[in-house]
């Protein structure tokens, strides 16, 4: 199968003027233009394959925006090649953007004043649906978002949870083969995100849309995606499965157990007390030393146990320390 | 063309219909542009009654320019609204523009949907009823030709307009602080051409000439009208150069919007 998205030393060098300060500053400004280079993105390669499902994660100015501004076409990339779905994005834009859809979680494509229903219409003629399709998809997604109680109700009274289910819809009517995400849940409470987080995975699994997702909440990359690629600094940490990243660099597991009496002494070979709270007591051990299995064996032979739970580091975490310590840089 | 023109016809009526949600703002505009329109229309008259003429050009001539520029600004205003400078960059900057190249549309069609400001009717009839007033004062001889003229003048106007919003809204791609400069011409531009062009000095009329024609938009074609002779000596055809002048000024315009639109795309400002 061929990548539907193939990225290969992609660049986006932004020239941004250097601004002096105060009144003298402000002067110099006027007369002398120094640019400073910031290289956005910074040769970046990647594919995806048909049918994958992605999260794009990395702390704030990494080059997230940007890179997804590439791909669905509204930026020129520096240098490097891009070709999505047959097309490269920014040359062929009106043919390659009727094949994809895009939710950029701050803004709505659907006009302010008009009810949902009536937005999801006009963008009927706009991609030109056919009737029957359209129907077919409206009625899936209307069941899917719940979006019944709103759908006659003005874009600019909906709650912001509401106007992403709607946005969302509005993003698939025309059965895109590819869906960018940016920031589908900011700002969502649980209960919001969680149906969100349910229709991505239906249209991922159900439609094989190909969907590419960034998002500053890893508990969507937990439970959304099995690949996840990290950027920071313009450039790619990591590009892999999300397990192998918790092996690698999610430092210590643990496990919590509670015993069935008290014990004076309750050490064990291999795992570290960490915690200990009357019965409850917390180890931590370092994968890959010692195995989960092996633990509890060790320990059923020696105590009496009550109940137990193996905890794995919080992913969380786990990506705060690969931007803070540096981890992957080459 | 039928699917294109399907589009703008469905994203006007969104805009029509948006603002019929709004009563009150709707009325308020109509009766202030009016009021603005018609008190420029008073005092102009006051000054031709202490003074009896401009450059030799009575009051029902002086109505004619005006309110011949007043109804074109206004029907340009009305349907380039997408295009108007300030509101297109501050929409750009909210990530506007984005939504729109997300579209499988011609982005131009787009902006020109995206905003459609009925409530300048109220300027355009201001501006309409000082133009009949005019030919009622002016007493202009009607030919066949003068007959068929005058929309073309109005519709060359409207492109002119229409072009100098669409270079103020491109420019806004690089800055914002100086769409200002373009305001004065567009603004500015309408002020001048409401009087007799021969008044200014020779600099500004040049400007207007050579730079900007707006003296082959309003003036010349007046002259024609009012059958009034040319104190400028310019070639007899020159009133006949206003779809030349308005149309030409559009073609750059949308030129210079599509190299706009290639520079915003690599830097996403």
């Amino acid at each position: 199968m061929t990548p539907i998205i193939q990225v290969s030393d992609l660049h986006k060098h932004f020239k941004l003027s250097k601004h002096h300060r105060g009144f003298s500053g402000a002067f110099r400004n006027l007369f002398t233009r120094e640019y400073r280079l910031v290289r956005a993105v910074d040769g970046i390669s990647f594919n995806i394959e048909p049918g994958e499902l992605v999260g794009y994660i990395g702390p704030n100015g990494a080059g997230k925006s940007t890179t997804i501004k590439m791909l669905a076409g509204l930026l020129v990339p520096t240098s490097g090649k891009l070709v999505i779905n047959n097309h490269i994005p920014w040359r062929d834009r009106k043919n390659y953007v009727a094949g994809i859809g895009a939710v950029f979680g701050q803004r709505t494509t659907l006009w302010w004043d008009l009810p949902v229903i009536e937005s999801l219409d006009l963008l009927q003629y706009i991609y030109r649906i056919p009737a029957e399709r359209f129907h077919r998809n409206l009625d899936e997604f209307r069941q899917l978002l719940d979006l019944d109680a709103f759908i006659d109700t003005p874009v600019r009274s909906l709650s912001l949870g509401q106007r992403m289910r709607a946005d969302l819809c509005a993003a698939m009517l025309h059965d895109p083969v590819i869906l960018f995400l940016d920031e589908p849940t900011i700002g969502l409470d649980v209960v919001a995100k969680e149906r969100i987080r349910q229709f991505i995975v239906h249209i991922n699994r159900e439609r094989s849309t190909t969907i590419l997702l960034t998002t500053h909440d890893l508990s969507d990359v937990e439970k959304l995606c099995e690949r996840v690629m990290i950027i920071d600094h313009g450039q790619l940490l990591y590009d892999g499965a999300l397990e192998i990243l918790r092996d690698r660099f999610g430092g210590k597991r643990k496990l919590v157990v509670d015993f069935a009496t008290e014990y004076e002494h309750v050490d064990v070979e291999g795992a570290q007390v960490v915690n200990r709270e009357g019965l409850r007591v917390t180890y931590e051990f370092e994968r890959g030393a010692m195995t989960a299995s092996n633990l509890i064996g060790s320990l059923s032979s020696q105590y009496r146990i009550h109940d137990l739970e193996v905890r794995e580091p919080d992913i969380e975490v786990t990506v705060r320390r690969i931007y803070e310590e540096r981890l992957l840089e080459k | 063309m039928g699917y294109i023109l399907g589009i703008y016809r469905r994203l006007i009526s969104v805009q029509i219909r948006s603002q019929m949600q709004y009563r009150f703002p709707f009325i308020v505009e109509l009766v202030v542009t009016g009021f603005v329109t018609i008190s420029g229309f008073v005092t102009l008259a006051f000054v031709l009654q202490r003074f009896g003429s401009i450059g030799g050009w009575k009051l029902g001539e002086v109505a004619f320019l005006y309110g011949l520029v007043e109804t074109s600004f206004g029907i340009m205003d009305m349907i380039f609204s997408g295009f108007d400078p300030g509101n297109f960059g501050r929409q750009t900057r909210l990530g506007r523009f984005d939504q729109l190249l997300l579209r499988p549309v011609n982005i131009t069609v787009q902006v020109l949907g995206s905003e459609f400001i009925i409530r300048r009717l109220g300027r355009i009839a201001q501006g309409f009823v000082i133009l009949i007033l005019a030919l009622t004062m002016a007493h202009i001889n009607w030919t066949f030709g003068k007959i068929l003229f005058l929309p073309v003048v109005i519709a060359s106007q409207i492109a002119f307009f229409g072009g100098l919003f669409i270079i103020g809204a491109t420019i806004s791609f690089w800055t914002l602080e100086s769409i200002e400069i373009v305001n004065i011409f567009t603004y500015g531009g309408t002020e001048m051409m409401s009087y007799p062009m021969q008044i200014y000095p020779n600099w500004l009329r040049d400007f207007f000439s050579y730079i900007l024609p707006a003296i082959f938009l309003n003036y010349f074609p007046a002259l024609y009208f009012l059958g009034k002779p040319d104190p400028l000596h310019f070639p007899t055809f020159a009133p006949f150069l206003a779809p030349v002048a308005g149309f030409g000024v559009l073609a750059i315009a949308l030129a210079f919007w599509n190299y706009g639109i290639r520079h915003y795309q690599s830097t996403g400002t």
